[in-house]
C-alpha cells in the first residue's frame, strides 16, 4: 500500500472518528464495546478504502460502524448465553457517567439518554442517525439497508415513543 | 387533504425531507386543523429535546492514538504473522508451567503499593506508549532478531536490557528503541501480539521512587513491573492483563 494512500485515508476518514465512537457507543451501550468496535470498523475502513468512491467519508465509515456493532452485539449474545444470567443483570447504559445520580437524573439531558437508551435496536439507530448525526432519509436507508419508506415509519415509531417517555403531550396540556 | 395521509407528512416536514411545494400544502394545512398542529408541535419538541441533549461523545485521545498507530501498521506488513498463529495454542500451555515455575523463583515481584512517584512513572510511561503507537515512532532498529536488537542498545543507553526471543510463544519481537522517560535515557524493546504492541521498559532498579506496583492499569492500558538482574523491568500494553501477565512470565522465564 502506497504512503499516498495511508495519508488520505487519514485524511478523509480519520476526522470523522467521534461521530464513530459517538454512533457505536450508543448502539452498544457500553464505553469499551464501543472503542473496541471502532478501532476495528477503522481496520475494516482501511481495507475496503478502495471501495470508497468518494461520496460523504463520514456516512460511509457510519455503515461500517453499524455492521461492526451488529455483529459484535450478536458475538455478545452468543456469548452470553453460554454464561446465563450473570451479564443479564448488568445495568446497561449510563452507569460510566453516574457519579452525581441525583443531580445526573433530574437534568433534561438524562432523561433524554435514558430515553434513547431504553428504544429498541432498531428505533434507536434510526433515531441516532437523524438526530445526533443529522443525516437524510435516503443516508440513512443506505447504512441500515432498509427503503425509505420503512425508515420514515421507524423513526416517527420511535419519536412516538420518546414524546411518552418524556412525557411531552402531558407537559404541553398543563 | 385527509389527517391520516398527513401523518407522515408531517414527519417529512419537520425533517426537511419535502419538496417545496407539498411543504407549503401541509403548512396551508396545518393553520387550518388544530389536530394535525398539535399532533406537529408534540413531534416538534420531541425532536428538539433530543437533537439539543443527546450527548455527543468525543472519541478518547488513546483510543485516537491507538488508532491511527493500528491504522499505519496495518497498511505496512504484518510482523511474522504466521508463526504466531501456529504456535497460538501451544504458547498457553506453557504459560500455565511457566506461571507457577515463576510464582516459586527468585524474581522479587514487589508488592503494590500505589505511591505518588508510581502515578508519575505510569503517566510518563502512558504517554511515551501512546506516542510509540503514532506512525513512525515505534522504533528505531526494527528487527526481529534480538541479536539485532539487542548490540543497538550498546552505547546508546547504560544498561544492556534482556531481548528473549518469544516468537514460539506468539510474542514476535519488533524491534527496539531509546526513549527518554524519568528524566533518563532508557532502552525499550518492543514486541506484538495479535494488533497490540507491548512495550518493555528498562531501569537500573536502584532508581529512585516509592516501591511500585507489580500491576497498575490506566485509561484502559495496562502495565506490569518486575525486577531482575539489577533491572526494574515495565511492561506496557493495550493488551488484557492475563495476556500481559502471561507475556511477563514468559519474559522473566527466556532470558
Amino acid at each position: 500500500m502506497s504512503e499516498g494512500h495511508l495519508q488520505r485515508f487519514e485524511r478523509v476518514v480519520l476526522p470523522h472518528l467521534d461521530d464513530a465512537y459517538t454512533l457505536a457507543r450508543y448502539l452498544l451501550r457500553d464505553e469499551h464495546d464501543a472503542q473496541d468496535v471502532v478501532q476495528e470498523a477503522s481496520l475494516r475502513a482501511l481495507r475496503y478504502f478502495d471501495s470508497y468512491s468518494g461520496g460523504d467519508a463520514r456516512a460511509w465509515l457510519l455503515a461500517i460502524v453499524r455492521n461492526c456493532s451488529l455483529t459484535w452485539r450478536k458475538r455478545q449474545w452468543t456469548d452470553d448465553r453460554t454464561v446465563p444470567f450473570e451479564d443479564d443483570m448488568a445495568i446497561p447504559a449510563n452507569d460510566d457517567d453516574a457519579p452525581d445520580a441525583a443531580a445526573v437524573q433530574a437534568s433534561e439531558q438524562a432523561r433524554v439518554q435514558q430515553a434513547i437508551a431504553s428504544l429498541p435496536d432498531e428505533f434507536r439507530e434510526v433515531i441516532v442517525l437523524r438526530e445526533v448525526q443529522d443525516l437524510s432519509y435516503r443516508e440513512i436507508g443506505d447504512i441500515v439497508g432498509v427503503p425509505i419508506g420503512t425508515v420514515m415509519s421507524r423513526l416517527a415509531r420511535a419519536r412516538k415513543r420518546l414524546a411518552v417517555l418524556l412525557q411531552i403531550d402531558a407537559r404541553e396540556a398543563s | 387533504m385527509l389527517c391520516d395521509a398527513c401523518q407522515s407528512a408531517l414527519e417529512a416536514r419537520l425533517d426537511g425531507e419535502l419538496a417545496a411545494d407539498e411543504a407549503r400544502e401541509i403548512d396551508r394545512h396545518l393553520a387550518t386543523c388544530p389536530a394535525c398542529a398539535r399532533q406537529f408541535a408534540t413531534l416538534g419538541e420531541t425532536r428538539r429535546l433530543v437533537s439539543e441533549n443527546a450527548m455527543r461523545y468525543t472519541a478518547p485521545d488513546v483510543l485516537k492514538a491507538r488508532i491511527r498507530g493500528a491504522v499505519a501498521r496495518a497498511a505496512t506488513p504484518p510482523v511474522a504473522a504466521d508463526t504466531r498463529r501456529k504456535t497460538f495454542r501451544w504458547w498457553r500451555e506453557v504459560a500455565a508451567g511457566v506461571a507457577i515455575a515463576i510464582a516459586s523463583s527468585a524474581v522479587t515481584f514487589v508488592a503494590a503499593r500505589h505511591s505518588e512517584a508510581t502515578y508519575a512513572a505510569a503517566d510518563e510511561l502512558l504517554a511515551s506508549h501512546i506516542r510509540s503507537l503514532m506512525p513512525g515512532h515505534l522504533t528505531d532498529v526494527p528487527s526481529t532478531e534480538q541479536h539485532t536488537v539487542k548490540p543497538w542498545f550498546n552505547g546508546r543507553v547504560d544498561l544492556s536490557p534482556a531481548v528473549p526471543n518469544l516468537d514460539k510463544a506468539g510474542f514476535p519481537l519488533v524491534g527496539g528503541r531509546a526513549d527518554y522517560i524519568r528524566g533518563r535515557v532508557v532502552p525499550v524493546v518492543v514486541y506484538a501480539r495479535r494488533r497490540h504492541m507491548i512495550n518493555v521498559y528498562a531501569w537500573p532498579s536502584s532508581s529512585p521512587g516509592g516501591a511500585p506496583p507489580n500491576d497498575l492499569s490506566r485509561n484502559g492500558y495496562h502495565f506490569v513491573m518486575w525486577r531482575s538482574g539489577g533491572i526494574e523491568y515495565w511492561a506496557v500494553s493495550d493488551l488484557n492483563a492475563a495476556e500481559l501477565h502471561a507475556f511477563v512470565a514468559m519474559f522473566v522465564a527466556a532470558h
